[in-house]
């Protein structure tokens, strides 16, 4: 039989007609179905083991407790530790997606190191007289502001300057709180704590902009903007009724009879009535605990006046220290140095806390001062630093977190290092103590150790959700526990002291036409990077105000002749910075909503007037 | 030389006894038209290649100019489907001078609608999934089918106008084949209209049956809502006014009598009467939407109107002004009798079916659903535009095209031969090469 | 693999959202970003081109100055259970619901992209790939290996962290408990909630708290009478707030930009 092409051409078809008739080709189509799906350019997720690590999260000083899913030592979620005595299980947005920042791509990941180290040194060796070596530290209390205090102690004229945080506020002895406008729900304190506390008390926030804490609010004061001097004064004038306390600043009682009640309701605009049984309940329903602005003093002034001192506002604890560190620089404020005395300033902004306006800064600044700064990224005092040094960022450095101000005790928390940072970051601890020579790498474990030593308090080890006495943890095991995420926390001093309470100095009347809208912070102090996924709140829903933007009334936004998406500068007397603008009805007329980070908090501080001005 | 050889070549191409330019003009009339389409194709190609971010969709408006306009050219494009119904089943046969034209016209139509459809998902890759994976419940299912085998019934019914094309005829094998077609027209006819019948109507499915939206949601007969049947009667009232419009238009470009005065007013009066008969059920819909339908999903019907700048006003534009009004002028026979008339309603009809496309796709989607949304505008982006009228450069050229090459108007050659002609080799019959 | 002669006890996943709880902080919806790899926004995205499966929503009583009050509405995925709008409306079937859990799941593998089902749902719960997802460089590192990251031009929502009841699933199994019961679990916005206002729970177990919550009398949801049976409840005591689950006010317009 030959085999000619007809046969050729029958088997061909015959052959087709049968595959049709077997799921292979049916099957080769639906499997392109997948190959559509893989496009390249898509990551795909690794695989590997999971596993759950615990820390704390170093982004703010609440120091929630974080539960890590990490799949082949990366963690790829985050989430709290639901029975941890401080946090409560609560993670803010910032910190649920922290395990990002190293990959932030405004991250630093090198810099003039080596540069900076000379220009210091060089300058150390010529400071002359009375100029100051100076480290500015933002987040005082951890170990490595213990480190600062040393190397300035040794270092000739080193001075150690940071905020001064005497006070913690026990949020869960208070049966009252009034708020004029501290944003209790919005990145205040421990965010797990003010929430497990919330339903002990009754809480009534006067502020202009309905906040996230007024909506919260059992009772929300919509006061003009600019009146919580008013308001707090009026209140006062009924509290004091011609009472005199001690421990209230110079000028107060002149201030106090420009504010009586009437004058409280005009400005204000809460009837007298309403103020009138504000300041019975405060007086009646005790516990009662004031929060203003940072550094408010009208807030302190009312505390001081309803007796909060020992009761809902205690002596700020640290965690103990070992003996020889005792000896180190005394913690100074910036206004304490005289102007123009410091030669070399290192700011430490890798961890977050209260920033400090640049202008405040400058005027102590010498001529031919060198600044150094140990930031993320270049957004924080980089802009006027000479040299900017990465550090290390939350999920990639073992440091310890100093208890937040609603700690009524003590903690000694540690942020686990997660992630391998890069070659090129420096540790501004070890950066500093190599300047006074001082050997202090092992400084967290000569705390733990000395915090096992002093055989007080309790750790809390999130692994298995209970509470142990440190004296009966080992002492090997207590630092290997820490490091694993427990949380020490000191025994409450039921016999404690009351804390002297200072109230600072009142500002003087600003009312400045210059700076006509009034500054309101409704978005909490971000850490200086945040995940790229924050998007989610900000641009992609308009949720929450994103950092370094601000918020305007239409009638406002016309007069400055702005519209949403314009790129604006916000003004202080302080300083200015670029922001860009949303225009917002729900914005009360006269205010200026900002969200916080780290260049607006370097321009605003409490009370802060502004104007926005056309870029 | 060469000049003379290919408009010697391009003249054979052209049937005998039809006048038409020159090949210069006629390139020169192309060109704009090419170039409208190459900047479309680009737009298009913008939207394939960095992906729909291009337009001015999102995800509150879903649905933008494309799928309004799509809607709009395929209830336009329904001339095709309901004058073949009229000419081969109702036996019209005055309509046979516009069926070949109505022919093209849809053609053109659908395709573009595909095309556009094509880039207007986010995976035309996957356009075969609708086939494989059906969803027997999806309204747009039943469209995916019935537009693409339309879209087959429409270039088959295509083939034999092709094929009588005076060079083509030459081979055998076509002229056969042609032959064989003719015989399937009343079966094509047949399937096309039930065809269209569903597509038509199941378009006006898509938004009858969102559950959702109750601005576009209808009770109706069955699994059809009632915008389903008020969807195919419209499209067949607008389908004729569409020829007329187009026709007209033809004639005062090519500047030939190309159907007679009375094909025209038949059409009109057809559409007017489908005109009539769907605003009588529009209204009865609307009221009953108004009054029952919408309340009893917690939407009172005022609401809907309330948002600038769609007011009542567009209710009224759409169901008085271009539906009732142009109904009541194309039954008019005096009115009928007066082309400046017939054209003006012919052109407000179809108006009032792109209104109500509009309104059924733009307006639902701008409405709020729940009550912290926001009523939303939208406007297309240039590349949404520039796709579009890519569209409509390649509708031009076809029909150009098939216009110059083919007869679309059999009448044509029979009109043109009452004119005296002016030239005397137009005069003898064999010169003029009518033989 | 659960017997098929075994009757599987079916249940129907739900919530109950206590908007007096919500402070509006947006923990959940980072939270959903990070567990299920979606992409953060693209230079142009905007609050109407952006991809967030749960997002919560400012509300307000309508009032006027002082008179205004505002609160926090978490919106996500409702869940349809009556003739569920986005299964029905779906060409090539990309949708459907698990009857073993009541949860609506999404495939973007089948996805055309013809985003029929995004004007089909009230809610407006879905969100369309406008752009290529993008991440920094690194970042990719940080994926959940249970989710797949979806591609441009496919239709993605909200389904309970199915990934998350699948492994509580595997879990189950692996400690021999029967698989004709539920299982347990937490979504990721349940999980981050600081305040604890959103409770999930399997609605079918009576006792259970979300069940219990969503029987209450401050239990409303969202566009009743559109008869679309969500299994998201929301709880408010202030009437106020349970009016907004209402249809649309009249435009009375006034522009509201927030949320």
């Amino acid at each position: 039989m030959t085999t000619t092409r007809r046969n050729l051409f029958k088997l061909t078809g015959g052959a087709a007609v049968g595959a049709m008739l077997t799921p292979a080709p049916w099957r080769l189509i639906t499997d392109s179905a997948l190959w559509s799906e893989n496009w390249p350019g898509i990551p795909r997720p690794r695989r590997g083991e999971v596993t759950f690590q615990f820390g704390n999260c170093s982004l703010c000083p609440a120091g929630c407790a974080v539960r890590a899913r990490c799949v082949a030592n990366q963690p790829v979620s985050l989430a709290g530790v639901a029975a941890h005595p401080l946090s409560h299980g609560a993670l803010c947005a910032f910190g649920i997606a922290g395990h990002h920042l190293p990959y932030h791509p405004g991250r630093l990941k090198s810099g003039p190191a080596a540069e900076a180290n000379q220009a210091v040194r060089a300058a150390l060796g010529q400071l002359r007289g009375a100029e100051r070596c100076a480290v500015l530290d933002l987040r005082p209390g951890r170990t490595a502001s213990w480190t600062y205090r040393r190397a300035m102690a040794a270092i000739r004229n080193g001075v150690y300057l940071a905020p001064a945080a005497p006070i913690a506020i026990n949020l869960a002895a208070a049966k009252t709180v009034f708020s004029l406008g501290a944003p209790l729900f919005d990145g205040w304190g421990t965010p797990g704590n003010v929430i497990a506390a919330r339903d002990h008390f009754r809480l009534i926030q006067a502020e202009p902009v309905e906040s996230r804490t007024a909506i919260m609010a059992d009772l929300w004061l919509p006061i003009r903007p600019g009146s919580e001097e008013a308001l707090a004064l009026g209140i006062a004038n009924l509290l004091l009724k011609e009472k005199k306390i001690a421990g209230l600043p110079a000028g107060f009682a002149d201030r106090l009879r420009e504010f009586p009640p009437t004058m409280a309701a005009m400005h204000s605009g809460i009837g007298e009535q309403q103020i009138a049984a504000l300041a019975r309940e405060l007086q009646d329903n005790g516990p009662v605990l004031v929060l203003g602005e940072n550094g408010s003093p009208y807030a302190a002034a009312l505390n001081l006046i309803l007796g909060a001192p020992g009761r809902t506002l205690v002596l700020r604890r640290e965690a103990p220290v070992p003996d020889d560190w005792k000896k180190a620089a005394p913690v100074a404020d910036l206004a304490s140095v005289p102007d123009g005395s410091i030669r070399v300033l290192l700011i430490d902004e890798s961890a977050t806390g209260e920033a400090l306006p640049w202008s405040a800064i400058q005027s102590k600044l010498a001529e031919k001062a060198v600044v150094v700064t140990f930031a993320w990224s270049k957004e924080g005092y980089g802009r006027q630093a000479a040299f900017t040094l990465p550090t290390a960022v939350y999920p990639e450095s073992l440091d310890d977190i100093p208890p937040a101000v609603d700690s009524p005790a003590a903690a000694f928390r540690l942020s686990a290092a997660w992630v391998a940072p890069p070659d090129g970051v420096v540790n501004p601890a070890d950066f500093v103590a190599g300047l006074a020579g001082l050997a202090a790498k092992d400084a967290l474990q000569e705390r733990a150790a000395a915090i096992r030593k002093s055989g007080r308090g309790s750790l809390f080890v999130p692994s298995s959700a209970t509470s142990t006495p440190a004296r009966d943890v080992k002492p090997d095991d207590f630092w290997k526990m820490l490091q694993a995420g427990a949380t020490w926390i000191d025994d409450l001093d039921a016999n404690a002291p009351a804390p002297k309470l200072d109230v600072p100095a009142l500002p003087a009347g600003t009312a400045s036409s210059a700076f006509p809208l009034v500054v309101v912070v409704t978005e909490p102090d971000t850490p200086a990077l945040v995940s790229p996924l924050l998007s989610k709140v900000y641009q992609e829903s308009n949720l929450r105000l994103a950092p370094e933007s601000v918020a305007l009334h239409p009638s406002d936004a016309r007069a400055c002749g702005l519209e949403t998406g314009s790129r604006a500068r916000l003004e202080t007397d302080c300083g200015s910075v670029a922001v860009n603008v949303t225009v917002d009805s729900d914005v009360p007329p006269g205010v200026v909503q900002v969200a916080g980070g780290p260049g607006i908090r370097k321009i605003c501080g409490a009370s802060s007037r502004a104007r926005v001005v056309r870029s | 030389m060469a000049n003379a050889m290919s408009d010697q070549a391009d003249k054979e191409l052209i049937s005998r006894g039809l006048k038409r330019c020159s090949t210069p003009r006629f390139v020169l009339w192309m060109l704009p038209w090419v170039a409208l389409l190459i900047f479309g194709l680009y737009a298009a190609g913008l939207c394939l290649v960095k992906g729909l971010n291009q337009t001015n969709m999102d995800n509150r408006f879903a649905f933008g100019l494309w799928i309004f306009l799509d809607l709009t050219v395929i209830a336009l494009g329904a001339g095709a489907f309901f004058t073949g119904f009229l000419v081969y089943i109702l036996k019209l046969r005055e309509l046979r001078a516009v069926i070949n034209s109505a022919v093209v016209i849809g053609l053109v139509c659908y395709s573009g609608a595909v095309a556009v459809l094509m880039v207007d998902v986010g995976q035309p890759l996957r356009a075969w999934f609708t086939f494989w994976y059906p969803n027997v419940h999806s309204m747009l299912t039943e469209v995916t089918f019935c537009i693409t085998c339309y879209l087959t019934v429409l270039a088959i019914e295509y083939l034999p106008i092709v094929l009588k094309n005076r060079k083509l005829r030459e081979v055998p094998a076509f002229l056969v084949f042609e032959f064989q077609l003719h015989k399937l027209t009343y079966v094509l006819a047949g399937v096309g209209t039930f065809l269209s019948f569903f597509h038509q109507g199941s378009l006006g499915g898509l938004y009858g049956v969102l559950r959702g939206r109750p601005f576009a949601f209808r009770e109706g007969f069955f699994v059809w809502p009632s915008i389903f049947f008020l969807f195919i009667i419209s499209a067949a009232a607008v389908g004729p006014s569409f020829i007329l419009l187009t026709t007209c238009l033809v004639q005062k470009i090519s500047r030939k009598r190309l159907v007679r005065v009375e094909v025209l007013r038949l059409l009109g009066r057809i559409s007017g009467l489908m005109l009539a008969v769907y605003v009588l059920a529009k209204t009865v819909d609307t009221l009953i939407w108004i009054n029952r339908t919408s309340p009893e999903r917690g939407f009172p019907a005022s609401q809907y109107y309330s948002w600038n700048p769609f007011g009542t006003w567009i209710l009224f534009a759409e169901i008085v002004l271009f539906g009732l009004v142009p109904a009541l002028v194309l039954l008019t026979p005096r009115l009928r009798a007066r082309t400046g008339w017939l054209v003006a309603a012919a052109a407000m009809a179809c108006g009032g079916v792109a209104l109500n496309r509009f309104v059924m796709t733009v307006q639902t989607l701008a409405l709020p659903t729940l009550s912290f949304d926001r009523f939303l505008s939208y406007a297309p982006s240039w590349q949404e535009t520039g796709t579009f009228l890519a569209v409509v450069a390649y509708g031009v050229l076809v029909y150009s095209f098939s216009f110059r090459y083919f007869r679309l108007f059999p009448d044509e050659r029979e009109l043109q031969a009452a004119v005296p002609p002016t030239d005397t080799r137009e005069a003898d019959p064999i010169l003029a090469g009518r033989y | 693999m659960t017997n098929p002669n075994k009757p599987v006890k079916a249940a129907r996943y739900g919530m109950a959202i206590d908007i007096d709880r919500c402070t509006g902080c947006g923990a959940c919806m980072v939270a959903c970003a990070v567990e299920n790899n979606v992409p953060p926004a693209h230079a142009g995205a905007n609050d109407r081109k952006g991809i967030t499966w749960i997002r919560v929503y400012k509300v307000d009583n309508g009032g006027d100055g002082d008179g205004r009050r505002s609160a926090f509405v978490p919106v996500l995925c409702q869940q349809c259970g009556n003739e569920t709008p986005c299964v029905h409306v779906c060409p090539q079937q990309a949708v459907d619901v698990d009857p073993a859990t009541g949860i609506v799941g999404q495939m973007p593998e089948r996805c055309l992209g013809c985003r029929y089902c995004m004007a089909a749902c009230p809610y407006h719960a879905r969100y369309f790939n406008w752009w290529d997802p993008a991440w920094p460089a690194g970042m990719e590192k940080t994926f959940n290996p249970d989710v797949a990251p979806r591609m441009r031009g496919v239709v993605e929502k909200c389904n309970f962290c199915h990934g998350r009841w699948h492994a509580a699933r595997q879990q189950a199994t692996a400690e021999g408990k029967p698989d004709t019961e539920p299982v347990a679990y937490l979504p990721a916005c349940a999980e981050a909630c600081p305040t604890q206002a959103i409770s999930f729970g399997d609605l079918n177990d009576e006792a259970g708290v979300t069940a219990a919550a969503a029987r209450g009398r401050d239990s409303f949801r969202l566009l009743e009478k559109l008869d679309t049976d969500p299994k998201i409840h929301y709880i408010s005591k202030r009437e106020w707030v349970r009016r907004i689950a209402d249809a649309p006010r009249p435009g009375d317009g006034k522009e509201s930009r927030r949320g």
